[in-house]
């Protein structure tokens, strides 16, 4: 993910919320499914185009206890991923 | 970081997910054929109505915002709907996917196209009952296996996932071999799935003609479980002889071996469907499952799909059925298998003997010996006591 890329979440995927706060991600166009965690499921809505790297981790600081040190390497590469699979893009600027 | 479980359940209640992943959808009560062995028509206690395809489109919202991710959608027939299309894309357009379970002979090009143009489509699950119209039409009336196989290349020739359901019964059990055949070499197919002809629906009527006998069950067994070797599993079961096949040798290896009982078993614990889906009738009324059609749980746009999943007591009775112990069952007395058995289908249970938390006599494995019937691979005595293929039918168990 680059410094000041702000991802958002491909709207055809589903949050479908699950057992307490664990939720499974579902893309219906190409039936992949992951189970995220409530960081995760967090994160997940932040995903609105409106905030970047720095702003989820704030965010993520402020919402969980105990957050460990390398939260931001750890949420880089879980959109990354999320992105490699097709659940997460960038808003193309209009032209 | 938040935890706990936030749905608002009691203590102690078996955890739930929020929402069903998946719901069983008869979409229609129409159908094109009356099969002999169908277990959908002929329940009393199920009322035959269509419904409009507004209300159907008004549900797919109310599942797309609940979180669904598959309708697996039969009848009836599905395709017989003038409005398929229609319906299908409010599936599409409420982000989830959907198969179809049809007879195949009202499938042509044209929809074939729209099912591939939605790229939603899991599969379209076509019956095909033998190898040729003679076996298949015994049972599903003259012209219907020309019209699945034209179905199944329709499918196959538009791009359509296709999958193919073997029902066994009196009139294709000696065609087993030339079918799987016609399914795996001629028309091509990856695999198919097999089950057989059950007590339920228009069955019960036809029983005697078309369910299969102890003898008849043994020797399906014994060909499945040959034929899938050849094939390289590419024959699959999750009910009927071949998974009976496959089970009770476990079962009997264990009783030999003097296993002690396995995780999961000696208990109602075969279906643990009740956890992840359920069902919708095509008169809008929700149910546990279609092979408990009669076990009403309430009604489309008058209660919550969430709600009746979340709270229904019954949904929850059947979530915490896998509690009850088979040995409390007179049919399970002195039964050595109950440490490797689940009870089987409760839906067949229900059809048998009134009682959804029953064992199903269908799948007993101490029945079957007893009736005479022997284990492929396993050199058996029948244990002692007789015993009849359907000793028990509706409300027979005190």
């Amino acid at each position: 993910m680059k410094p000041n890329e702000k991802p958002v979440a491909n709207p055809v995927v589903v949050l479908r919320e699950e057992f307490d706060d664990w939720a499974v991600l579902f893309n219906p166009d190409t039936a992949n499914a992951v189970g995220i965690n409530p960081v995760g499921v967090a994160v997940w809505k932040m995903l609105d185009g409106e905030h970047d790297l720095a702003a989820i981790v704030s965010e993520v600081k402020e919402q969980f206890e105990d957050v460990p040190e390398p939260v931001a390497e750890e949420l880089d590469g879980f959109i990354d991923n999320l992105a490699e699979q097709g659940f997460v893009g960038e808003e193309t600027p209009a032209q | 970081m938040a935890t706990g479980n936030s749905n608002g359940q009691a203590a102690g209640a078996p955890r739930v997910m929020r929402s069903p992943r998946s719901l069983d959808v008869e979409i229609t009560s129409r159908c094109n054929l009356r099969c002999k062995y169908c277990y959908y028509f002929e329940n009393p206690q199920v009322e035959y109505e269509d419904l409009p395809a507004a209300d159907w489109l008004r549900f797919f919202e109310e599942c797309g915002e609940a979180g669904v991710m598959d309708l697996s959608i039969a009848g009836g027939e599905p395709f017989i709907r003038e409005d398929l299309r229609e319906l299908l894309k409010g599936v599409v357009r409420n982000r989830m996917r959907f198969a179809l379970l049809s007879n195949g002979g009202l499938i042509d090009d044209s929809i074939a196209e729209f099912l591939a143009r939605t790229g939603r489509c899991d599969y379209v699950q076509v019956s095909i009952d033998g190898s040729r119209a003679e076996t298949h039409d015994a049972c599903r009336g003259r012209g219907s296996w020309e019209g699945a196989v034209r179905g199944v290349r329709t499918l196959q020739r538009n791009g359509v996932g296709v999958a193919v359901r073997l029902t066994i019964h009196r009139y294709n059990v000696d065609d087993l071999e030339a079918t799987a055949r016609f399914l795996l070499e001629e028309l091509g197919l990856n695999s198919f799935g097999t089950n057989s002809a059950g007590y339920l629906g228009v069955c019960q009527r036809n029983a005697g003609g078309v369910m299969l006998t102890t003898q008849d069950r043994q020797r399906a067994m014994e060909t499945l479980l040959r034929l899938n070797e050849r094939y390289d599993g590419r024959i699959t079961a999750s009910a009927g002889p071949l998974a009976e096949g496959r089970t009770w040798k476990d079962m009997e290896e264990a009783r030999r071996r003097g296993d002690e009982e396995w995780p999961g078993r000696g208990h109602l614990t075969a279906c643990g469907c009740t956890n992840s889906k359920m069902a919708i009738r095509a008169d809008g009324a929700y149910v546990v499952c279609n092979m408990l059609a009669h076990a009403k749980l309430g009604r489309m746009h008058e209660d919550s799909l969430v709600d009746v999943w979340q709270r229904h007591p019954d949904m929850m009775a059947m979530r915490h059925r896998h509690e009850i112990p088979l040995g409390t069952f007179e049919h399970c007395k002195g039964c050595e298998y109950i440490g490797y058995c689940t009870g089987n289908c409760p839906g067949l249970a229900y059809s048998m003997t009134g009682k959804i938390n029953h064992p199903s006599p269908d799948a007993c494995l101490r029945r079957y010996l007893q009736d005479g019937g022997k284990i492929p691979g396993i050199e058996t005595g029948a244990p002692a006591g007789g015993g009849q293929l359907f000793p028990i039918m509706n409300g027979g168990l005190g």
